[in-house]
């Protein structure tokens, strides 16, 4: 009897002892995305603001701003690393000849003016009087000192020599040439249309300093840039700590305000945990986050001592369907799964809304999108007569492969597919190491994800996900659809070199037209960029390019 | 005599990690995947020519046996070579995130034992109590819990709600810390910096918990069925009917001898925490080595898989000798 009541005893005390934890679990795990239907995002509003914080007066100078990055910086070097993470953080220390504002246009930021002389030579005068972090005068040596590291085949003499990751940024530079102390120009080997939003991914390095410290090695443990913020040290998977340069030229006079930052320091910590990072917001222990979940979202709003903005996202979402292979060598099955699939559901309910419609292959935000496209309507009649059509009324069925992070998309979509057309779809997760050359070598019948345009330019984006797939070459290299149409090949390669911009409209919009009619992918979204920050963080907003740019912003208290 | 041993299993490593290095070589290059096309086949721009000429600034053009002679060759003269996505050497990329980890597996192991050894004991004695069946179901919990998801749970408890503890990182940057071994805790008292001592150790009590709780649970378990063993022995019965106080009998006659199975699993648990902390690095954003670990094995950077690999290696080889070695002092009849 005793023993009985001992164990009853002992059952519940262990049940009040796991009761909590599973309530509390609850809050940690990806709760159930919340069905909120928003207002579709109107295409020509760039930037939403979700909350609203009062402003306060005026700048205030002072404080430490810390923000919590996604994944670790890879390289302190400009020349030698080519993921955003890192951008980010190099260019709040190091800035370059132009930049971009937060809707995308280049404007000057080191230097005074940019003059075309001629299609393939571009001249840049520099502002005066500006300096780097040791002090040493900004001149057009160190300019000429920068690209040429990172032209020059194995100019990179550390760990072994090697070439420079971002050159393959800037190929068509042939060579820089001073002109006078504050003078420079740039050769290329072509014309070369999209030069101006490239040269905004290089920054300017002292070379006096740098050949002091001798050479890579002794620049990457203390790098000194012209920036608004100065290296005071950092381990690159850990944290990097910056504090302000109070003799900062000002930045790009389009971009204000000009002159030194407000912050004292700026703190990146590598967070790369989802939960973590935004306990570590909630917690107090970061003012600015990236890469917020939609699905969180509204439990952020809920707190007043935090906000959120979005903006424009870079990354065009799709299904790509193998063209190659049965049922999707039938141009009619490709529109009808446009059709039976209701995109604006699937981004109400994955991504709450926090996205725009993808009408066609560009991103409506691409600078050359033909606001004439319009996504494929939702129409499952039609997707059905289309079906029927092509001789599939009986359905079919198919297996989408997807990376790991894909997965619930793919889901989303099956999901549909099953329900509207009755086809027979199912999804099936891979390491995406090993999915890609599969999807390259045209042995899968579709695929969902995604592809960046951060240049907000068709050159480079096309190239990659609708010309024919050429082994060994960049044509190609994101086409899983094994789309291949002479005529667009045509274009996208006359496309790279027109440089008048009312032909290149002309040369965009015929193969967007294009794309759309033939359908090798179903046209999903792009979502928008999540970003959180204590209510107290002012002027701060995420930017199209994933970059945080902290010069601006300021802590209220 | 034992020192001569001692040697002798160190000399035995030598031939072991020679394999594992050419094991763990051959299998990255057997994983499906290309290095430079996962780190460049998405990017946005890409010259031509862009990834030949990567592939060839990382020897992959050249034929298996190539690689791996060149490998070996600067393996031996204690060159790992250099990362592809970091640019920087794999041993130095290793010594910087190494102490984080051991820092990191010492306090979970310390958080383990001081809450293992006196339930596993305590249990022991007072078997089938209350004590007893809540403790094993405690350990039941333990083993069973997903470190992560305990992870999550503690920040959410001590960090966003209570804000007792820190969420992510080794120290505040305020604290104004001397670096000098690389160990925090230990820079801290070694440099007199009380506030880093503080800030150091507030950062180590959640990923420890964390990361220590399977241990506690695994060595409470052991601990008690060894004590239960041994406290039914002849032993302990005479020395009981000679009237040796109980805590004495309980402390020298059966602890001693229940602890042989306890530190095997103890050892064992070492090589543990050591390796299988990435996803407790992970949650508590710790910079250690099992997160550079999942970075390169998912961007298939070769040179650091196989530098890591090989750190993982040598830890458990020399977990395992530290503990033959300790049998021979708990149990003198066992010799290496």
């Amino acid at each position: 009897m005793a023993r009985a009541r001992l164990r009853a005893l002992a059952f519940v005390t262990v049940l009040a002892m796991v009761l909590p934890l599973i309530a509390a679990c609850g809050q940690a795990g990806p709760t159930p995305t919340p069905v909120i239907v928003k207002e579709t995002v109107p295409v020509t509003v760039k930037e939403t603001v979700v909350v609203q914080v009062t402003p306060t007066p005026g700048p205030k100078r002072g404080g430490t701003l810390i923000v919590g990055l996604m994944s670790p910086v890879l390289s302190l070097d400009p020349a030698d690393y080519r993921d955003r993470q890192t951008e980010t953080v190099i260019r709040n220390m190091f800035d370059g000849l132009v930049t971009r504002t937060k809707d995308n246009q280049v404007v000057l930021e080191m230097a005074k003016s940019a003059t075309l002389i001629d299609p393939q030579t571009w001249e840049f005068k520099l502002k005066e009087g500006m300096t780097f972090h040791n002090g040493d005068p900004v001149t057009a040596e160190d300019v000429k000192f920068t690209f040429d590291r990172i032209i020059t085949e194995k100019a990179i003499e550390y760990p072994e020599p090697h070439t420079a990751a971002r050159k393959g940024l800037i190929a068509p530079l042939e060579s820089v040439e001073i002109v006078d102390p504050l003078t420079v120009r740039f050769h290329l080997k072509a014309p070369w249309p999209v030069f101006m939003q490239m040269l905004c991914h290089q920054q300017i390095i002292p070379k006096k300093y740098f050949e002091s410290v001798g050479g890579t090695k002794g620049f990457i443990e203390h790098p000194v840039g012209a920036g608004p913020f100065k290296f005071v040290e950092g381990k690159l998977d850990d944290q990097i700590v910056l504090e302000r340069y109070d003799n900062y030229y000002g930045g790009a006079d389009d971009l204000p305000p000009v002159g030194p930052a407000f912050a004292d320091r700026v703190i990146f910590k590598i967070i790369p945990e989802r939960s973590s990072r935004v306990a570590a917001l909630q917690a107090g222990e970061v003012n600015i986050i990236q890469g917020v979940p939609s699905y969180i979202v509204p439990q952020l709003l809920s707190d007043p001592r935090l906000q959120v903005k979005t903006c424009a996202g870079t990354r065009p979402h799709f299904m790509e369907m193998n063209v190659k292979m049965k049922p999707f060598d039938d141009v009619r099955v490709r529109q009808a799964i446009n059709y039976g699939v209701n995109v604006d559901l699937i981004l109400a309910k994955i991504l709450s809304g926090y996205g725009v419609r993808l009408p066609g292959i560009l991103s409506p935000f691409n600078n050359f999108a033909d606001p004439d496209i319009k996504p494929y309507p939702f129409n499952v009649e039609k997707a059905k007569a289309l079906l029927k059509e092509a001789g599939y009324e009986n359905g079919f069925s198919f297996v989408i492969d997807v990376s790991a992070d894909a997965k619930e998309l793919a889901e989303a979509i099956a999901g549909e597919l099953r329900t509207n057309l009755g086809l027979d779809v199912s999804v099936r997760v891979w390491d995406w190491a090993v999915l890609r050359p599969k999807l390259l070598a045209g042995e899968r019948q579709a695929t969902v994800g995604s592809w960046g345009d951060s240049a907000f330019d068709p050159v480079g984006y096309l190239e990659a996900k609708v010309h024919t797939y050429v082994e060994g070459s960049t044509y190609g290299r994101g086409n899983y659809s094994q789309y291949s149409n002479p005529r667009v090949d045509e274009l996208v390669k006359a496309g790279e070199i027109e440089t008048d911009v009312a032909k290149r409209h002309e040369i965009y919009n015929e193969i967007q037209r294009i794309v759309w009619e033939e359908a090798p992918m179903l046209f999903l979204f792009v979502p928008q960029e999540i970003e959180a920050a204590a209510a107290n963080v002012q002027n701060w907003g995420p930017s199209p390019d994933g970059r945080i740019n902290l010069h601006d912003v300021w802590l209220s208290q | 005599m034992r020192g001569v041993k001692i040697l002798e299993r160190l000399l035995y490593t030598i031939p072991i990690m020679f394999g594992v290095a050419v094991l763990v070589f051959l299998f990255m290059r057997m994983t499906p995947g290309d290095p430079v096309d996962i780190m460049m086949g998405e990017a946005g721009t890409v010259a031509p020519g862009e990834m030949e000429q990567l592939r060839k600034e990382f020897h992959l053009d050249e034929p298996l046996h190539v690689q791996l002679y060149l490998f070996l060759a600067d393996a031996v003269r204690g060159d790992l070579g250099y990362s592809y996505a970091y640019k920087k050497p794999v041993t130095e990329l290793i010594a910087e995130q190494l102490p984080a980890t051991i820092e990191l597996a010492l306090g979970a192991l310390l958080f383990g034992l001081i809450v293992a050894v006196p339930i596993g004991i305590w249990s022991a004695v007072k078997q089938y109590s209350v004590v007893d069946r809540l403790s094993m179901a405690g350990a039941f919990l333990g083993v069973s819990m997903p470190a992560f998801w305990l992870g999550i749970l503690l920040i959410l408890i001590f960090s966003v709600k209570l804000r007792w503890l820190p969420v992510t990182g080794r120290i505040d940057y305020t604290a104004g810390l001397q670096v000098v071994t690389g160990f925090y805790v230990l820079d801290s008292i070694l440099t007199g910096n009380t506030t880093a001592l503080v800030s150091s150790l507030k950062h180590l009590v959640l990923p420890s918990v964390a990361l220590g709780a399977g241990t506690a649970a695994m060595v409470a378990r052991v601990l008690r069925s060894s004590m239960v063993e041994s406290l039914r022995q002849d032993y302990v019965i005479l020395a009981r009917a000679k009237g040796v106080r109980e805590t004495w009998v309980v402390l020298k006659h059966a602890l001693r001898n229940a602890l042989i199975p306890t530190v095997t699993v103890v050892g064992i648990q070492v090589g543990v925490l050591l390796g299988g902390n990435m996803i407790v690095e992970q949650v508590f954003s710790w910079p250690g080595l099992g997160r550079l670990a999942v970075r390169a094995i998912f961007s298939r950077d070769f040179p650091l898989v196989q530098g890591v690999v090989m750190v993982y290696a040598l830890t458990f080889v020399l977990a395992n000798l530290l503990v033959d070695i300790l049998y021979t002092y708990i149990n003198p009849k066992i010799t290496l």
